[in-house]
């Protein structure tokens, strides 16, 4: 072979590898897709923000006096008289729940509830429990599905024209819940880069915004999903009633309750309008627990240890 | 059959010289038409016209039909393997959401046969994906596929932290499982669906082409006959005899590969159809029903998860429930579908039995658990009992894939009856053409031949 037969040949190696290096399956492009982050529905990154309205229309928290209504006289105001329909939560951990071993209701709501039946009805177990969400608890009242509300029903003004309230039987406020190790104290001293989780009520933004402007605010539909995300990462603290914060610390030790209060939440019980008797004699049930250590012993029992305080003091007041 | 003999000398006399002796030494074209001048350059002209010919129909013919058994092949390997997987992966995902769902509700210790269910639902799922990812051609189904693999891992991570928090007995596993499903039903099943949707699309323009007629290989060979029996009256004319073997023969051939091409399209565009509408129609229509159904078991788990607090839960529970048995829904096209077959007609009616069942107990779970009987509405929903939402939906599957089963199976059988049809087809049709043009070559040159003799 001559010279330029050899290089020819060169050539048409070098061509070949080529040519082979080029084939082979379809040059398609790797795909860039996002990364997978799981996020509720519904949630939304930019919540408009409202100041919590200042109640003056009425003294919201004044309730009936219990005076000398008897249980009789309650009894004849259910809808059944043998047995007391009562609307709870079966969702809201530490206040009114399913134990997810038993299947059973539990918590500080159903406590108070209980001791309400065995007042009302002298007998703990004529009672049917009706789970609710909190959209659907005046309308419950309303339709006469249930006799009464216990399910941190906040008393103000507006739900007044609907419904009778008892007295408070727990003074909640929104705090905030961080990790332990962020080394965030108060919502005051969260930073602009830093998120905080809320329900979708534009009341709860207002009562962040208040507090620090910085901050930014996310709301989800279900305030349960603001501990997965935090517990995820995807947002930095939550800012919710406490009631709600205690369920959420008391599932995760890396987790605590910080700051003080900075909205003020007073949660009564609901009955049909026009119930009042049932009601006063429900304050005077409520103010017998009160006095002799089952609420606190309640309080101790469900809140005292993930909120790390002592509760907030009840205000007792009546109307006539 | 009268038999070559040397030729009465025509009007046209015989040439003196192989090249046309008439044309002066020039340019090609003027050697060419001075040679159609002469008989035998006549003669040469129809052979060279009836070779193309022929071996243009035998050349399209075989193609078509080879293109044929390609799409056939292609329906049941290539986007017929990705619409299947694509199709698989779907199922798979529905399955494996209601289950976990389903299990959810169990307080942390799941039956074997749900644990199960939910591990060979992820298997199929995975090796649907695998699948799919080796069958994908297109950038879109490629992304899909991807965005799928890099969810799936998410998913299993939140069932398995739901799970987690369950048997902890903390409360937040149920929103972990419903953050779970929300990806499942709002990124994954919708990625899973489109995939599917764009592998049949793929199928149902390769099985267009299957059950095109090959109009051009029919064109030709007419156009070969009628130059053949065109060539025969014209060489009859010319030469006083009426046969000519090769002619004849050729022409035999001819009108045996135009018949054969004919019945091979015609019976594996049919073929194709029956696959189609015996096949994969009712085969689609069989998943989408049973992915219906896992998608309501789902949403019916999520609207006993979330204890009330899911409206959104039983809106889509009740969507499902209607996509199946609503005037003109699944159960209804089924029906239709399967409306000359008892025994697939009677396997959709099984189903259908069930599903009315479960949504009868389902208005029954739905009532017990806004009475607060909540643990009696998840013993309805998910105990073994035999009167349990369980028994009904699993009878609802197991109808749904029994006769899945068959329809898959008549669906193999019809695309084998297309293959079958079609092999040797391409192969004797090319033998055919190829005799046809030899037989012709030969009558002709016979004929030329006496010129020169």
């Amino acid at each position: 072979m001559n010279r330029t037969g050899r290089t020819a040949a060169a050539f048409a190696a070098a061509a070949c590898l080529a040519l082979a290096a080029c084939s082979g399956p379809a040059s398609m492009e790797p795909p860039s897709i996002d990364v997978p982050t799981p996020l509720p529905d519904g949630i939304n990154f930019s919540p408009d923000a409202s100041p919590a309205d200042t109640d003056v229309s009425c003294d919201p928290l004044s309730s009936y006096s219990p005076g000398a209504v008897t249980a009789e006289q309650a009894r004849a105001l259910l809808e059944n008289p043998e047995q007391i329909s009562i609307g709870i939560s079966q969702s809201t951990n530490l206040m009114g729940y399913r134990d997810p071993e038993t299947n059973d209701l539990a918590g500080f709501d159903i406590d108070i509830a209980e001791a309400m039946v065995q007042a009302v009805m002298g007998d703990a177990t004529k009672v049917r429990w009706v789970p609710m969400n909190s959209a659907e608890r005046e309308q419950a009242l309303a339709d006469g599905r249930v006799d009464m509300v216990v399910r941190t029903m906040s008393i103000n003004c507006e739900r007044w024209e609907n419904v009778e309230f008892s007295t408070e039987y727990y003074h909640a406020g929104q705090r905030l819940l961080v990790a332990k190790d962020s080394g965030i104290t108060g919502l005051a001293e969260m930073t602009a880069d830093q998120q905080v989780c809320t329900g979708a009520s534009s009341t709860s933004v207002g009562n962040i915004a208040a507090v620090n402007p910085e901050v930014q605010p996310v709301t989800v539909p279900d305030f349960n999903d603001c501990l997965v995300l935090l517990q995820q990462g995807t947002v930095d603290g939550v800012a919710i009633d406490d009631t709600i914060l205690a369920g959420m610390a008391v599932q995760d030790p890396t987790l605590q309750v910080v700051g003080d209060a900075f909205s003020e939440e007073h949660y009564g019980i609901a009955f049909q309008k026009g119930d009042t008797d049932l009601a006063r004699f429900v304050n005077g049930a409520l103010a017998d627990m009160i006095a002799d250590g089952r609420w606190q012993a309640s309080y101790d029992a469900w809140l005292a240890g993930p909120l790390a305080t002592g509760p907030a003091a009840l205000t007792t007041q009546y109307r006539d | 059959m009268a038999v070559q003999s040397p030729p009465a000398p025509t009007q046209a006399p015989p040439a003196a010289g192989p090249p046309a002796p008439g044309a002066a030494p020039g340019r090609w074209t003027d050697r060419v038409a001075a040679a159609l001048r002469q008989t035998p350059g006549q003669l040469r002209g129809v052979l060279v016209v009836l070779a193309v010919l022929i071996l243009g129909a035998g050349v399209t013919g075989m193609t078509s039909i080879l293109a044929k058994s390609a799409v056939i092949e292609e329906t049941t390997s290539q986007s017929g393997r990705l619409s299947v997987a694509a199709l698989q992966l779907y199922q798979a995902l529905s399955q494996a959401d209601a289950t976990a769902a389903s299990s959810y509700l169990t307080a942390g210790t799941p039956s074997e046969e749900m644990n199960e269910t939910y591990r060979t639902a992820l298997r199929d799922a995975t090796v649907a994906l695998a699948t799919a990812a080796g069958e994908v051609k297109t950038a879109e189904d490629v992304e899909l596929v991807a965005q799928l693999n890099a969810r799936l891992p998410v998913y299993t991570g939140l069932v398995e932290t739901a799970r987690t928090f369950n048997r902890l007995g903390e409360p937040v596993g149920a929103t972990y499982q419903e953050q779970a499903s929300t990806l499942m039903r709002q990124e994954m099943l919708p990625s899973a669906h489109t995939l599917q949707e764009n592998a049949l699309a793929q199928l149902t323009e390769s099985r267009d082409g299957a059950a095109a007629f090959p109009w051009a290989a029919a064109a030709l060979v007419i156009a070969a006959l009628g130059t053949l029996v065109w060539a025969q009256l014209w060489l009859t004319r010319k030469t006083n005899r009426t046969f000519n073997l090769g002619l004849v023969g050729a022409t035999v051939l001819l009108v045996v590969f135009a018949g054969w091409l004919a019945m091979a399209s015609l019976a594996s565009a049919g073929h194709t159809n029956r696959s189609h509408e015996e096949g994969s129609g009712p085969l689609e229509l069989l998943a989408q029903a049973e992915i219906a159904a896992q998608q309501a078991r789902a949403e019916e788990s999520l609207l006993l998860i979330a204890r009330g607090e899911d409206d959104d839960a039983a809106t889509r529970y009740a969507e499902h429930i209607e996509e199946l048995t609503a005037d003109g829904g699944l159960f209804d096209q089924l029906d239709a579908a399967f409306a000359d077959d008892a025994g697939l007609g009677a396997k959709v009616d099984a189903a259908r039995d069930a599903a009315t069942a479960w949504s009868n107990g389902h208005g029954e779970v739905v009532k017990l658990a806004q009475e607060g009987n909540y643990t009696e509405a998840v013993a309805l929903a998910v105990g073994d009992d035999e009167a349990s939402l369980q028994t009904s939906f699993n009878g609802l599957n197991a109808a749904l894939t029994e006769a899945t089963e068959t329809s898959a199976d008549r669906f193999v059988d019809a695309t084998l009856d297309a293959q079958r049809t079609l092999s040797g087809a391409a192969a004797g049709l090319a033998a055919l053409s190829l005799a046809a043009l030899i037989c012709a070559a030969v009558g002709i040159q016979v004929r030329v031949a006496e010129y020169y003799a």
